[in-house]
């Protein structure tokens, strides 16, 4: 006991050591021994009317660099469900033949896969959570799309630290800051997904898709979309962006070199 | 080597799931009395759980655990007196000013909130410090005590008891447990007993204990104005009189003082009372504090 | 023999002076933690609980959702919580939350299966605390508050820091606006520093007793303290989601909040 009482019963220097803020580091260099290396950017989703579209493009990066330039980043489950990824991309496969198996082992079963992708959702979630729980993350953000129980349009999200949430259209990673917003405001919450088309759907991403080619330096035209419904999955993967107009870059002034 | 083949031909991808034994384990019926804890993997556990929870060292840290403060208790002709303040703090936030700092810890005194006169048999036990380390440790005793009346078929000792908790908390020690409590009980073999025990391992019988954050206001009051043969209501006078001096000096302190009487029968509940009337009272009409003014 | 041992134990070759090998160790920078925002809000009077919790999800910024509820149904027969006793609110950590909600449903149920009664709400509350405190060295990372009726029928409210140490009181708020809605409730519940008029002068004035309040006041309580709330907090909004427990089940309504 010492002299200052607002210290007593909690834990001292001399016994523990010193106070380490190091568990605490948010921001500043981050030293993982897991970080990730080869990572995807965005993930955009929305529900319309009896389905869900999700997008992604289809790069994979190596820091800044644009590594690889056809990395599919939408990965199918059985014929129900579609996972969208962004973080590391080798986490990604990792979880790709996760859920291989786990597909395989439900089309051995008497029933088939009967698996939706509300169920995907909750056993991804607990995945994340318990290697998050474990220290040994799985770097990803991941947006899943497809049917629930009651055969409802379902999206949702799922991240690294198991923090899930669903919301009516959702994006990941940069696409959080540029692609909902957008999103928000051509789809208002008051507006119920049942006034949306599949076109209004799958245009309003493609704009979002632009808006991040042109502002995401970790971006890239070249995207994949799938479009969910009833019928079945429609995946297409080698998309390009079109009507692209970068007249805008012209009045971007007071970067780098250029100070005027 | 074996091991090592093992290792790179076992299919990563098989199961990265709660195995079925990990799934049981999270809906047994029945809590983990054997102390098994989930320990972050980490290399340097206290460091981890303290750069989460340390408020004073970092009052900015996300998990803010609740503190206790002000609890005293003394040995008297008449038994033992155990007060308490009622004040539990997160950083600099009042997480509660209604906590019930003195645990029952006893089989028979289960039935805590029905409101009774007559004594309850048992032990009381104080908490300070950690919040959720003082009611989960002295439940622990609760039911190590009653396992004991029911192999022996007679209450334990304050010193049987008390060491039950001392062994626990030295085999916590490092891990960043903090807790100072006291037990007191009357029991046959031993009279009026009063131990402090605290999250280092310390165990030690003593007449009169105050611990906490306001531990030196209490003691101030309490060795000014001890002796061994107060009357039953001095005694209790005294207790109040000394946590009110503490809650008014210590910002940790506050709310309501919370007293108890421990005698041969059982121990007796006196009050829970708002300190802010007794405050005044204690000024207007006894002329103490008069370094604060009364105008209004 | 033993000295090449040695050598190979940190003692460098060549120095007189012997090398601090002190730096630590930094093994992880990864952070398991984070905070989801939100407030919850629990209010009891004699035959009835009410919890509340706002339904926005945030992090940092932004707003992952705005429909995540907070507020759990403990113990029910299926995914509706339909036939439960016992509500949970969980604000913090959102995916610790969801971790703690379905470790006590599960425990709930399994006590019902194994006792052949439902679990009373003491005894909940007491095994919230031991789950909680089975993870005091790896904190979930929760406020949580526990309601339900006791045996006589009272409304019975437990609040809980994130170690387990618990209590039962008439009111508590917890989360992001707790330091706003706390002081109200005191205020209003407990008719903290409200004074009968007329009943003395100066000192002797009296304190006005705290008594249970009827169920339409508490409502109305509940939705001011969070209206006021939102215009406070950044972390606060969207809908306001409201569970009453009495002897005729639970009830759940909704409110609009400010969305901004």
């Amino acid at each position: 006991m010492n002299h200052f009482p607002e210290a007593w019963g909690r834990p001292r220097d001399d016994v523990y050591g010193a106070y380490n803020s190091s568990y605490l580091q948010t921001s500043g260099p981050k030293t993982h021994t897991s970080s990730p290396a080869v990572t995807g950017t965005s993930v955009i989703g929305v529900k319309f009317n009896g389905g869900v579209v999700l997008a992604t493009d289809n790069l994979a990066s190596y820091g800044s660099l644009a590594r690889f330039t056809d990395v599919k980043r939408l990965r199918s489950f059985g014929d129900k469900a579609v996972v969208g990824f962004g973080g590391d991309v080798s986490d990604m496969q990792y979880i790709d033949r996760l859920l291989e198996s786990i597909d395989i082992r439900e089309n051995y079963s008497t029933h088939g896969n009967m698996l939706n992708a509300k169920n995907l959702h909750t056993y991804l979630a607990k995945v994340f959570y318990k290697r998050r729980s474990e220290f040994n993350p799985l770097w990803n953000h991941v947006l899943v799309a497809g049917f629930d129980g009651e055969g409802e349009p379902f999206l949702s999200s799922a991240d690294l630290l198991g923090t899930t949430f669903s919301a009516p259209h959702l994006a990941t990673g940069f696409g959080a800051h540029l692609a909902v917003p957008i999103l928000r405001r051509v789809f208002p919450d008051e507006k119920p997904i049942e006034e949306i088309s599949r076109d209004q759907a799958v245009a309003a991403l493609k704009d979002c898709l632009k808006v991040l080619f042109y502002r995401d330096a970790r971006s890239l035209d070249k995207y994949s979309i799938a479009v969910i419904t009833k019928e079945g999955i429609d995946l297409k993967e080698n998309e390009q962006l079109e009507g692209q107009s970068w007249a805008f870059a012209e009045r971007i002034k007071g970067y780098g070199a250029q100070t005027n | 080597m074996d091991k090592l083949v093992a290792q790179y031909s076992r299919p990563q991808h098989q199961n990265d799931f709660y195995s079925e034994a990990e799934q049981q384990e999270l809906t047994e019926g029945m809590p983990p009395l054997s102390l098994k804890f989930a320990l972050p993997p980490v290399d340097n556990r206290a460091a981890f759980l303290r750069a989460m929870t340390d408020d004073h060292a970092n009052p900015s840290c996300p998990i803010k655990i609740a503190h206790g403060t002000t609890t005293l208790a003394f040995r008297f002709q008449g038994g033992i007196i155990v007060c308490t303040d009622s004040r539990a703090t997160a950083g600099n936030w009042i997480a509660s000013q209604t906590v019930k700092k003195v645990i029952p810890v006893s089989r028979l005194s289960r039935g805590e909130d029905k409101p009774s006169n007559e004594p309850t048999p048992g032990l009381l036990g104080t908490m300070a410090g950690g919040a959720a380390d003082c009611q989960y440790w002295l439940r622990y005793l609760s039911q190590q005590c009653t396992l004991h009346e029911i192999r022996h078929k007679r209450r334990i000792t304050v010193a049987a008891a008390s060491k039950i908790l001392a062994n626990l908390t030295y085999s916590y020690k490092g891990y960043g447990l903090s807790m100072g409590t006291m037990l007191a009980g009357v029991t046959p073999q031993e009279g009026p007993a009063l131990y402090y025990i605290d999250s280092d391992g310390t165990r030690l019988p003593g007449n009169m204990f105050c611990v906490g954050s306001g531990q030196t206001f209490a003691y101030g009051v309490l060795d000014a104005n001890y002796k061994y043969d107060l009357t039953e209501q001095e005694a209790l006078d005294l207790g109040r009189r000394a946590i009110l001096a503490a809650m008014h000096r210590d910002a940790y302190s506050g709310g309501f003082i919370n007293c108890y009487h421990v005698k041969e029968e059982g121990w007796v509940h006196h009050g829970f009372d708002d300190m802010n009337p007794i405050f005044w009272k204690t000024k207007l009409d006894r002329g103490e504090f008069s370094n604060v003014t009364s105008e209004l | 023999m033993t000295s090449l041992l040695d050598h190979s134990r940190g003692e460098t070759v060549g120095y007189s002076f012997s090398q601090s090998t002190a730096a630590p160790v930094r093994q992880h920078g990864f952070y398991p933690y984070t905070d989801n925002g939100g407030s919850t809000l629990g209010i009891t009077g004699s035959d009835f609980a009410i919890l509340a919790g706002d339904t926005r999800s945030t992090s940092g910024y932004n707003i992952n959702s705005r429909m995540v509820p907070k507020v759990f149904k403990i113990g029910g027969e299926d995914e509706t919580g339909e036939g439960a006793h016992i509500i949970l609110s969980v604000v913090g950590f959102a995916a610790d939350g969801n971790a703690l909600k379905e470790r006590l449903d599960a425990v709930v149920k399994m006590y019902k299966y194994q006792h052949g009664k439902s679990m009373s709400v003491s005894a909940c509350a007491q095994r919230l605390s031991t789950i909680l405190y089975g993870k005091r060295f790896f904190p979930y990372y929760v406020h949580a508050i526990l309601a339900g009726l006791d045996e006589e029928g009272k409304g019975a409210l437990y609040s809980y820091d994130p170690v387990g140490s618990y209590e039962r009181e008439q009111c508590r708020a917890a989360g992001a606006a707790a330091s706003l809605i706390m002081p109200f409730l005191d205020n209003q519940v407990n008719f903290k520093n409200q004074y009968i008029p007329g009943s003395g002068e100066g000192h002797a004035l009296e304190q006005k007793k705290a008594e249970p309040l009827p169920q339409e006041t508490v409502k109305q309580l509940v939705r001011d303290a969070f209206t006021s709330a939102v215009e406070r907090h950044i972390e606060v909004g969207d809908h306001l989601q409201v569970m009453i427990i009495t002897s005729n089940g639970i009830e759940e309504v909704f409110h609009p909040l400010k969305k901004d």
